[in-house]
């Protein structure tokens, strides 16, 4: 009885074991399917047209003569054998050799993890180790714009217009044929243009005016940036009436670049300005609300960003967080796919809350003693900025954390010419929508009313019977809350550090400033100005010299309005 | 009466400290042999040189703050620019026993310079360096804070600008092509007049003239106190808009402080550089004019003799904690910060005046008269 019980116990914990093992009979290596594939290609493939290729292929690795290779390279082109790209791409790494038979024949292969096929019918083959076949650069040139042609016809459209441009920028009048062969079959609409950019860009270096003029008018009209440096080669042109139709075509589409710039400098002005935003935005509620100086507003930033990391760890793979020789360790939920993406939109309420704690914590803790002297909680919040960086450290380690962006948040797209970043767009709408959310609560709601009143006038609301305790430890909680989700935010656009928060203080500290101290309006139209002045001027001073300008810019623009674009007016003193 | 007792004491305190500093310690070093546990080494003498650097630094902090209310975050922009004056001059007295052997400083061969640049030419000479080292820091805090204080920026909003204004230049001076050394600084000084730096003899009396420096600005500052301008100042504190009202030109007031506060503490920067023998833009960081201010807190704020216990103090712990705990200083410092602010705003040198306090509080809690209980028991926002 016991004994069969043993022996079940041991075949239950013996069972998944061995089924792992049946399902991994080899551990699972990339460089394995690749072989498969390869041996598929070469032997499988039934297509006619491969038995040109491979005769072609056959012959230019024999070759000795590299212009015979190049022209040979070119016509592999012509047969659209998928086994092309194949021997080229093992050709170019090195794994192509030549066997010498008893007989003086040599038989060229293909060598991939230790198996052997001939390149002219695809057999195995016993060989020796030989030196790989050697290429030139002129060679490798070939390779490269065979590979090119041969995408042209590929089936996805994305390298298909990759390949058409990068051709066409060549401006190789050879290619011309291939371009208008295409143009025949191709049903794809951006294919098609592309297409035609590319054939009017290969005009350009033609010989004939006509045809140059046509060229150059079809580049100017379809605004197509990339000709741009073409087009200005041809201002001094020989035929006269080339050279002044280019400088007509040169003279609009540097009208249409500086466009172009100015929406483009306008956009990221504008997401680095709801960067600033939402960053600020908490201090605005903690500083310009309460007046208290908060200096870990940044560590706050930072709880928020770091909470993003766990929680992406949590849907991953876990984590583990050395405690002062307290090992903490966070089994993962091991999500995959769509599930494991969507992981930010959890993080998002989830460093809310946290950071949300830890202000109220700090406002518990320390801060509710300082609330008159607004010089010392500024000492005091920085012993509290030190002392959480140096955990964030010990936790976290010195070194950055990654922190991978959902891949509906990676990517771009370009509105005429102009790119616009998925993250960027999306902080731009998260930040429309904070404060959409904030001006909700602090105007349409009972607590917002209370948050009002107390900021107003402490003493009043306290006589009127608020708890004015309890609305300073919300309105706090309110401000770290939002610094939180800067947190979150900031994660997805840059590295996760312990320093992460020190980079953003002080620019915080200047956008509530220059906004009017207690004013949340002010705060809008300060970090959206600063982050397009900052922009508008990297180009010209570099990102160093850009953030000092603007800083010089903030104490000089005070002097001309002490109390920021939007003065808090009071009849107090004091105020 | 308590004043004119603690006055008495803090000067006796700071004459036996100035014997010992200016006199006991030098002579230790120099007369008695390294095998004598009395002796004190060489080492020593550089560290604490160092300390009284940033003990001149904390008395220009508490100039401002505990004397004038004006909160300087922004104090070590003035220390490092009179260290950096100095220390073009020690760069160029290197010549070509640099690693180089250019007459170039090191970093500008590195970075392809052909020619000296022109404001680095006039620093070849002694009198000039030491000229630029009063009047950089002097001239950058004059137009700062003229513009500051014209357009009555004050309280927590002079500190943040303070902190705006030394962080601006801390990014200017971690630049290679703004020609002082970018990240890096300015390093491997060599001589100073035809002395070795590096000597124990120059040391030594780079050593004492910090001593006597600090005993200056803290000599001259305690005069300042005891004159009508000082009070004002300290009325300025209390209520700026009254000392206003009554007639004064307060913005004339905070100035000289300003510039008088940047000035010993360019000189302490400049003291500074050849002692530690490097200067770089992180003294110039955030973090740097911050922790001067801790010291000031800690030692005590409003006093002179605070901000010396403070520097000297905090340094001292830093100096052991580093070693003894490199992954907890910074945790120390800031929870120090924390209990200081929170529970001994006076700093060290206000804890007997605190227990005093207690003791009355003990002693009335003892008698038979009601206390109205909300004052002591919650120290609360209102």
């Amino acid at each position: 009885m016991l004994l069969q019980c043993n022996r079940q116990g041991s075949g239950s914990t013996e069972g998944p074991r061995a089924r792992k093992r049946l399902l991994h009979p080899l551990p699972p290596r990339a460089v394995g399917s690749f072989v498969a594939a390869i041996a598929i290609l070469l032997t499988a493939s039934v297509r006619a047209d491969d038995a040109a290729a491979r005769s072609l292929l056959t012959k230019a690795v024999l070759s000795t003569n590299v212009n015979e290779q190049v022209e040979l390279i070119g016509r592999l082109a012509e047969t659209e054998s998928n086994l092309v790209p194949t021997v080229i791409n093992a050709w170019r790494e090195g794994s192509v050799f030549v066997h010498e038979a008893p007989d003086g024949q040599k038989i060229p292969f293909l060598r991939n993890d230790g198996k052997a096929r001939r390149i002219d019918d695809g057999t195995l083959i016993e060989a020796s180790e030989t030196n790989p076949v050697e290429t030139t650069s002129k060679v490798r040139r070939a390779m490269k714009s065979a590979l090119d042609v041969l995408t042209i016809s590929g089936a996805d459209p994305q390298d298909r217009r990759a390949a058409i441009s990068k051709l066409g920028m060549t401006q190789n009048a050879a290619y011309l044929p291939i371009f208008e062969a295409r143009l025949a079959a191709e049903k794809d609409p951006s294919v098609l243009a592309t297409l035609h950019e590319a054939i009017a860009i290969t005009r350009l270096a033609g010989t004939d005016s006509a045809a140059k003029i046509a060229a150059i008018e079809y580049l100017a009209k379809n605004r197509v940036i990339r000709s741009h440096d073409n087009l200005k080669k041809l201002t001094g042109d020989p035929d006269a009436a080339v050279a002044a139709s280019a400088t007509k075509a040169v003279s609009s589409m540097e009208g249409y670049l500086r466009v172009v710039e100015v929406w483009g400098t306008l956009f990221r002005g504008l997401s680095l300005g709801s960067i600033l935003l939402v960053a600020a935005l908490g201090l605005a509620i903690t500083f310009g609300l309460m007046g208290v100086i908060n200096m870990a507003h940044g560590e706050i930033i930072v709880v928020g960003a770091y909470t993003t990391y766990l929680v992406q760890n949590i849907f991953g793979a876990g984590a583990f967080l050395p405690f002062f020789g307290l090992n903490l360790n966070i089994p993962g939920f091991h999500f995959g796919g769509a599930f494991y993406e969507s992981y930010f939109l959890f993080a998002i309420p989830i460093s809310f809350l946290v950071a949300a704690l830890v202000g109220i914590a700090l406002e518990r803790g320390i801060i509710r003693f300082l609330y008159s002297r607004p010089l010392e909680s500024l000492l005091a919040t920085w012993g509290v900025s030190l002392v959480m960086q140096q955990l964030f450290r010990l936790i976290f380690g010195a070194n950055n954390v990654q922190v991978y962006s959902p891949s509906w948040l990676s990517g771009n797209f370009t509105i005429s010419d102009v790119l616009l970043g998925w993250n960027r767009l999306f902080v731009i709408g998260f930040a429309i929508a904070i404060v959409l959310l904030v001006w909700l609560l602090l105007t349409r709601t009972p607590l917002g009313l209370l948050i009002r009143a107390v900021m107003q006038n402490r003493d009043m609301a306290s006589c009127m019977g608020v708890r004015t305790e309890r609305v300073n430890m919300l309105t706090f909680g309110l401000g770290s809350g939002l610094a939180g989700l800067a947190g979150a935010f900031l994660s997805q656009l840059g590295n996760v550090g312990p320093g992460l928060g020190q980079s953003y203080i002080v620019d915080c500290f200047m956008t509530v400033v220059v906004g009017g101290v207690g004013n949340l309006v002010g705060t809008i139209y300060s970090a959206l100005g600063i982050g397009v002045v900052d922009q508008a001027l990297q180009p010209f001073l570099g990102p160093v010299m850009g953030k000092i300008t603007v800083l010089a810019a903030i104490i000089l623009f005070l002097q001309w309005k002490p109390g920021g674009l939007f003065p808090t007016r009071s009849r107090s003193l004091e105020g | 009466m308590a004043g004119s007792e603690v006055r008495r004491l803090e000067v006796w305190g700071i004459t036996i400290a100035a014997v010992v500093v200016l006199g006991v310690l030098p002579a230790l070093n120099v007369l008695l042999p390294e095998t004598n546990p009395l002796h004190v080494s060489d080492f020593t003498i550089n560290l604490y040189g160092k300390y009284l650097t940033y003990a001149v630094l904390a008395i220009g902090v508490d100039v401002l703050w505990g004397f004038t209310g004006l909160l300087s975050l922004g104090q070590c922009l003035f220390f490092a620019l009179g260290g950096y004056a100095f220390g073009m001059y020690l760069m160029l007295k290197i010549g070509k026993l640099g690693q180089y052997k250019s007459d170039l400083p090191d970093f500008m061969v590195f970075l392809g310079y052909n020619k000296l640049p022109a404001h680095w030419v006039p620093f070849n000479s002694f009198w000039f360096a030491l000229a630029a080292v009063v009047l950089v820091p002097g001239i950058v805090a004059l137009v700062f804070g003229y513009l500051a204080f014209r357009s009555r920026i004050r309280g927590v909003y002079f500190s943040i600008l303070t902190q705006a204004l030394t962080y601006g230049a801390c990014l200017m001076f971690f630049r290679n092509d703004f020609t002082f050394g970018g990240n890096n600084g300015l390093t491997d000084f060599k001589f100073i007049l035809n002395y070795d730096v590096n000597s124990a003899a120059t040391q030594r009396t780079l050593y004492m003239l910090s001593g006597f420096l600090l005993l200056g600005s803290y000599v001259f500052s305690r005069w300042l106190t005891t004159t009508k301008f000082g009070k004002v100042q300290r009325a300025i504190r209390d209520s700026e808009n009254r000392v206003l009202f009554s007639g004064y030109a307060t913005s004339n007031f905070k100035l000289f402080v300003f510039v008088y506060a940047a000035v010993i503490s360019g000189l302490a920067g400049a003291l500074y550089t050849p002692q530690v023998g490097i200067i770089n833009p992180s003294e110039m960081s955030p973090e740097k004019s911050l922790e001067a201010v801790v010291w000031v807190a800690v030692g005590g704020r409003g006093t002179l003799i605070g901000p010396i216990i403070g520097s000297v103090g905090v340094n001292a712990l830093k100096s052991w904690a580093t070693r003894a705990y490199p992954d907890l200083w910074l945790i120390i410092l800031g929870g120090l910060f924390v209990l200081i602010v929170l529970f001994m705003p006076k700093g060290i040198v206000g804890i007997p005046g605190q227990i005093r306090d207690l003791r009355k509080r003990f002693q009335r809690r003892e008698s038979p008269v009601p206390v109205p209980a909300q004052g002591a028991t919650s120290p609360s926002a209102e």
